[in-house]
């Protein structure tokens, strides 16, 4: 079964639709990116998935359940964790004290008046432990605000795996990089993958990170899926090359 | 009984008018700039003592002409010189500035003019009752209402067909993109404030020749022009109108009735309005926030 | 550093506090205007749970600061000369109003949740303002004194002496501040930052925002009751402006003043605004122009507050 298993989704803003009728499949484990030029629906599809709103018409099940209904806290709670294009963070926390929020959403603490069941909780592990996934032990007590542009998305990151998800989904995450904190993302990811066995999907418009992660991709233009492959089938696709790559090359 | 209900309606019609107009400004400012006047009942307030100090000079409609003109002007040059530092900034800041700025004209006014009332009468021709049966239907009522329907229209006309207007439906609706395409916003912001305040001072005006003048006249028509705007709906103009309308009968009505209460039924009803239907009578969906 | 700091400023803090009536006099005050402060301090800090820590723009907090002064007045003015009972009176009063205003409100952000809040306070307001048989209507609830407070044995002159009283009601402020310090260092206090800092990261934390927001205001009127019901013993007095959108604005005002993003913030600007407040009222007629004018110059001058100067980090 699949875990994620998109049926002929749309959404409609008025007379505009963002998104018309996808359908997509991720088997668990997997690492699939979706990629296609600017106002593809890329993101309003993310959004779809994560619960941002609901979809006009169309079936999102996951992990065998119908969400299409659910809110996004309740669909984090199934196991759906993402993160943003424009990095969303909590800027004037700490690096630990962002982790620890999202630890502690995780752990049904978030209503706790007391300190006790945090700790017994193991909340303190749980924050170092994601401390050093992300590799921001040095920097925990540092304000986030003030933290580079790749660190706020580690952080990003970690505070989506703090939610022990089942799905993560990464909205752009090298979006405005450099070189280094590009590769040094692109590695966390594909750690995540390989060593925690998570399923991804990821939207990216950088086409090195794209092939060299992904296992399929999903290419989508004008809401619509114009191609779904290997990254092999997709580099070789001619309707593709035309439309996309052929495009931004 | 049928005379003391249309007593009522009619009185809560006239009531009704003043805060939809009251309202109305407010709307126009709070969905173009985000801002709460707080200071708009004491914009009210000015427009009326204006007039009251002007008519000696140039007569009753020379005043009702010029008055609300001259409030209109010292908006433009409050929001110029005041709230436009605060756009863009947290909500609380031109909360609190206005704030401010309400207790600074309740002052002032009460400086300038005393605390105590004082009277402003319309041409006495108008204030005799049209006939016996219906006492309260005098000539400066009906003139009364037959203005704010003007002013309301001419309002609707000038958002519908002027330049002026469609740019300030548009950036109520996308300001950042208006801003690209080229459009002054912050000229924009500035005559839309002043419109707003033209409102009130023309309100103001008429409501002292209704109510009298004193320096807290405002503040009796501040909180029902809130409650005109959430019970109408967020972002909706008509919809403030007909809060507006609907909240001033009810109290009209409950003053007939039940006079402990004109003030709290206003409340009630927006309290029922909210829990029936979160977004008010007209309110945009999506327009709860 | 900040562990050591923030330990030094709650010595300096509560050293101030405790000898307060002793030199409130040297700066021309007297004890009744420090057991003002106290109280409007527990009122602004209160407030400032929501307004500083969750995020929420109340502007209509003084409807809760008026239900638990008239809860504690017309409990000893009808019910029972208790000085203990009036207090829960007040609080329970203020805290139902808040759980039934803020399930209907917190939906709503930003201006439209002010609004809100104000328009509610208004329906109380005209209650207090026109019921004039039970509440004493415009002229306020008199024919009432506090009691004296009896510890078993021992008997607490709260109503004779005024440093008593102050006492009193410091030991009442530091409970509710301490309850406030404790919730602001639980795993819920941490998440009402977290939602002032980024709703939507938040909700995609999977946290129910509505929820905590409601507990979050429900708490803050809860300790609004507590601070009302104080300030109606203190004056053995309660008349409906303290229900009043004006109260509202003077809490915020002490807050922002202050500091919002600092805990003790609040109370700094509660001190300065009672006591200016006090000595303007005093010396001039137009004592409401140079509060308007206090508004005004905080908002452009110092929008982050006396305390937001020292550029301090609020302790969460």
């Amino acid at each position: 079964m699949s875990l994620l298993d998109v049926e002929d989704v749309t959404k409609a803003f008025g007379r505009l639709v963002a998104v018309g009728g996808v359908t997509l499949r991720v088997e668990p484990g997997e690492l699939r990116a979706i990629i296609g030029p600017n106002g593809a629906g890329k993101t309003t599809f993310f959004n779809l998935v994560s619960g941002f709103f609901p979809p006009s018409s169309g079936t999102i099940r996951f992990d065998g359940r119908d969400v299409g209904a659910l809110g996004p806290a309740a669909r984090v709670r199934l196991g759906i964790a993402r993160t943003f294009q424009i990095t969303e963070v909590f800027p004037e926390l700490d690096v630990a004290e962002n982790l620890r929020v999202a630890a502690e959403s995780a752990a049904g603490l978030a209503f706790s008046l007391g300190r006790g069941a945090a700790r017994r909780a193991g909340m303190d592990g749980e924050v170092d432990r994601l401390l050093a996934t992300a590799g921001l032990a040095d920097r925990r007590n540092r304000q986030v605000g003030e933290l580079s542009h790749g660190d706020q998305r580690a952080v990003e990151i970690a505070m989506a795996l703090a939610l022990k998800p089942k799905l993560l989904m990464l909205d752009e995450p090298t979006a405005g990089m450099g070189d280094q904190e590009t590769h040094d993302v692109a590695r966390l990811i594909r750690r995540l993958h390989r060593d925690e066995g998570l399923t991804i999907v990821l939207i990216e418009h950088d086409m090195r990170v794209v092939f060299n992660l992904a296992q399929r991709i999903m290419v989508l233009a004008e809401g619509k899926t114009l191609a779904e492959g290997t990254p092999d089938e997709i580099a070789g696709n001619e309707t593709v090359q035309a439309a996309y790559l052929g495009e931004s090359a | 009984m049928i005379q003391l209900v249309l007593f009522g309606v009619f009185n809560g019609l006239i009531v009704g008018a003043f805060y939809a107009l009251m309202a109305i400004g407010l709307s126009l400012i709070l969905n173009l700039s985000g801002v709460i006047n707080f200071a708009h009942g004491g914009f009210l307030a000015l427009g009326g003592y204006l007039a009251y100090s002007l008519a000696p000079t140039i007569g009753f409609w020379g005043a009702l002409l010029i008055a609300p003109l001259i409030t209109a002007a010292i908006g433009l040059l409050v929001e110029r010189l005041l709230v436009r530092p605060l756009y863009g900034r947290d909500p609380l800041y031109s909360l609190l500035l206005t704030f401010g700025l309400a207790f600074i004209f309740q002052d002032g006014l009460r400086t300038i003019w005393g605390a105590q009332s004082v009277p402003f009468s319309p041409p006495a021709a108008m204030m005799s009752p049209l006939s016996a049966q219906l006492f309260f239907l005098t000539g400066y009522r009906l003139f009364m209402m037959a203005l704010v329907a003007i002013a309301v229209g001419g309002l609707f006309y000038v958002l519908g067909w002027t330049r002026l207007g469609l740019r300030i439906r548009a950036g109520t609706r996308d300001l950042e993109t208006l801003s690209t395409l080229g459009v002054d916003v912050r000229v924009l912001r500035n005559l839309n404030f002043g419109l707003g305040i033209y409102l009130a001072g023309l309100a103001g005006v008429l409501a002292a020749g209704q109510l009298g003048l004193s320096p807290t006249m405002g503040d009796g028509l501040i909180m029902p022009s809130f409650v005109s705007i959430i019970v109408g709906g967020l972002g909706s103009l008509v919809g403030t109108l007909l809060g507006g309308l609907l909240i001033g009968v009810a109290s009209g009505l409950a003053a007939v009735f039940f006079p402990s209460a004109q003030e709290a039924v206003i409340y009630v009803m927006m309290v029922a309005v909210l829990l029936a239907r979160p977004r008010g009578l007209l309110g945009e969906e999506g327009r709860v926030h | 550093m900040s562990v050591k700091r923030d330990f030094a400023v709650g010595l300096f803090v509560w050293a101030a506090l405790l000898t307060m009536p002793f030199w409130m006099p040297a700066i021309g005050g007297y004890t009744g205007l420090a057991t003002r402060v106290v109280v409007m301090g527990l009122g602004a800090m209160a407030l400032n749970l929501l307004l500083g820590y969750t995020g929420a723009l109340s502007f209509g907090h003084a409807t809760f600061f008026g239900l638990g002064a008239y809860g504690a007045a017309m409990t000893i003015r009808y019910l029972v000369p208790s000085t203990p009972l009036a207090l829960l009176a007040g609080i329970a009063v203020a805290a139902a109003a808040g759980a039934a205003i803020g399930a209907m409100i917190v939906r709503r952000r930003g201006v439209y949740f002010a609004m809100s809040t104000i328009a509610f306070g208004q329906i109380f307001y005209f209650v207090a303002f026109r019921w004039s048989s039970v509440t004493g209507g415009d002229d306020g609830l008199t024919g009432w004194t506090r009691a004296p407070l009896s510890l078993g044995p021992l008997t607490l002159d709260i109503r004779g002496s005024e440093t008593a009283f102050y006492y009193f009601a410091l030991a009442l402020f530091a409970a509710g501040v301490g309850a406030m310090a404790w919730i602001l260092s639980t795993p819920f206090g941490r998440t009402l930052v977290a939602i002032r800092e980024n709703e939507r990261r938040a909700r995609f934390l999977g946290l129910s925002i509505e929820r905590h927001l409601w507990l979050s205001f429900v708490i803050s009127s809860t300790l609004m009751g507590l601070a009302g019901g104080l300030y109606a013993l203190l004056n053995n007095f309660v008349d409906p402006r303290t229900l009043r959108y004006d109260q509202s604005g003077e809490f915020v005002i002490m807050a922002v003043m202050g500091g919002m993003r600092s805990f003790w913030g609040p109370l700094l600007g509660a001190f300065i605004f009672v006591v200016v407040q006090d000595v303007v009222s005093s010396h001039t007629e137009n004592w409401m122009s140079v509060i308007g004018l206090v508004f005004i110059l905080v908002v452009l001058f110092f929008p982050r507050g006396l305390l937001g100067l020292l550029g301090r980090r609020a302790p969460a």
